[in-house]
């Protein structure tokens, strides 16, 4: 693999299936330092699954996966503990990384701020509605300070207001020299990103 | 951070989460002790059904916890958390709250069922909660599923009760040097040294098995840097 100072993210011949089935067929793209890209696609074109293997959390079955720094995941449904709340889940990602308990609540209540979630309040997160859990979620992958920051349909049940935020974060995320990409269907965001990689499906799958 | 750092992390998060779970502690406390009362007028082997029978609880809140946060740890260990670690954590709350349990359990039963040596019933049943969380841990890590991990955790607890204490199927099953310490303790005679040490080969050995069981679901494929 060619070294070069801009990508962050290069994949090269991706490869995955599901016992028979072909997910991913020979995908490769690449992503540099201060790039939005968007990862479109049908429904079973395997758009999820490319995001969990670059994020590390499946391995392809062929092809490589290069990155330039810190990952940071946002799954499209919120991966939280049910009886905790937004600040234990900042204390204990933020441990994962390094971070003391004041460094990880100070960064991310400045991150939850930045997407209009309720700051301070101690409910736990099964009582919190979906968007609200969805802008934790965002919170904890951009915790981390990620260089590659992948985003899988990260705005479900965010509100209108929310939903124009999340995407005017792309022009923050760009400036921050961040390697990004957003998985989504909508189609008149598009203008707002820096470049667009349709998924074929392959023969059908699991999207 | 230290490894040290992260596992007390995640001991305290498990704890606060199960602290809000009042109606699974409570049963956590019923459970076993239903299964003593049930036996209690049957004779000295209710001391041997009810100990062995908190293995359902502490065992099944170790699967639980598991189980209900696979998807949570696949995302802890890519914010920085060794699998090991997770399993550490979850011990590290568990297996001193069993041993509460276990405290206040022995104390009921040495009231009730006037054994010979009630330390040693302590100590029979402090054995159970030992064993009985690396095992949950070790199931919860082994099946992908709820369901399967219950009627795998039903299956070897209920079969250890059932059968007899001294056949062959009860020595090779993980709660077999609990028993033999609780039937000592009412009894006053029997040995002690060896299903103790037993009962923690069997606790390592568990946790252990953990580790590789949650290998595969847990393990991050490492990209190689640009």
């Amino acid at each position: 693999m060619q070294s070069s100072p801009d990508r962050q993210l290069v994949v090269s011949g991706v490869v995955k299936n599901y016992g028979r089935r072909r997910v991913l067929d020979d995908v490769s793209l690449s992503v540099e330092a201060g790039e939005v890209l968007a990862l479109t696609g049908e429904n079973g074109a395997g758009k999820s699954t490319l995001m969990r293997i670059c994020a590390g959390l499946l391995r392809a079955d062929a092809g490589t996966v290069h990155v330039g720094g810190r990952i940071g995941y946002c799954p499209q449904s919120p991966s939280l503990f049910e009886l905790l709340t937004a600040d234990e889940h900042l204390i204990m990602f933020g441990r994962g990384v390094g971070l003391s308990r004041e460094d990880a609540l100070s960064r991310g209540h400045a991150l939850l701020a930045e997407f209009d979630f309720p700051v301070g309040r101690t409910v736990v997160t099964a009582h919190m509605s979906g968007g609200t859990r969805q802008k934790l979620n965002l919170a904890l992958a951009l915790l981390p300070d990620p260089a590659v920051l992948l985003l899988d349909e990260p705005y479900q049940g965010f509100d209108r207001g929310t939903y124009v935020n999340f995407w005017e974060h792309c022009k923050v995320w760009r400036a921050e020299g961040k390697a990004v990409v957003v998985v989504t269907h909508m189609l008149a965001e598009l203008d707002r990103v820096d470049g667009v990689f349709e998924l074929a499906a392959a023969r059908g799958g699991e999207g | 951070m230290t490894a040290p750092q992260r596992v007390v992390m995640m001991a305290e998060m498990h704890g606060r989460d199960l602290v809000r779970r009042r109606v699974a502690l409570a049963l956590l406390v019923a459970l076993p002790l239903s299964f003593y009362l049930a036996s209690a007028g049957s004779g000295d082997g209710a001391v041997a059904t009810g100990g062995v029978g908190m293995a359902f609880a502490v065992a099944g809140a170790a699967l639980f916890s598991e189980l209900s946060s696979a998807d949570v740890d696949q995302r802890l260990v890519l914010g920085g958390y060794r699998p090991f670690e997770l399993l550490l954590g979850r011990l590290m709350f568990l297996g001193p709250l069993g041993l509460v349990i276990a405290a206040g359990f022995s104390v009921l039963m040495v009231a009730v069922s006037h054994p010979a040596d009630g330390w040693l019933v302590l100590l029979g049943v402090a054995a159970v909660a030992v064993v009985a969380v690396p095992f949950g841990l070790a199931v919860g890590a082994g099946v992908a599923r709820e369901l399967e991990g219950t009627l795998v955790l039903i299956g070897v607890v209920g079969i250890q009760l059932a059968v007899a204490p001294d056949s062959i199927v009860s020595k090779i099953l993980p709660f077999y040097g609990p028993r033999q310490l609780l039937e000592a303790g009412m009894t006053g005679t029997g040995a002690v040294a060896g299903p103790l040490l037993l009962s923690v080969v069997y606790a390592v050995v568990l946790l252990l098995l953990a580790r590789v069981f949650v290998g595969p679901r847990l393990g991050l494929v490492s990209h190689p840097r640009l």
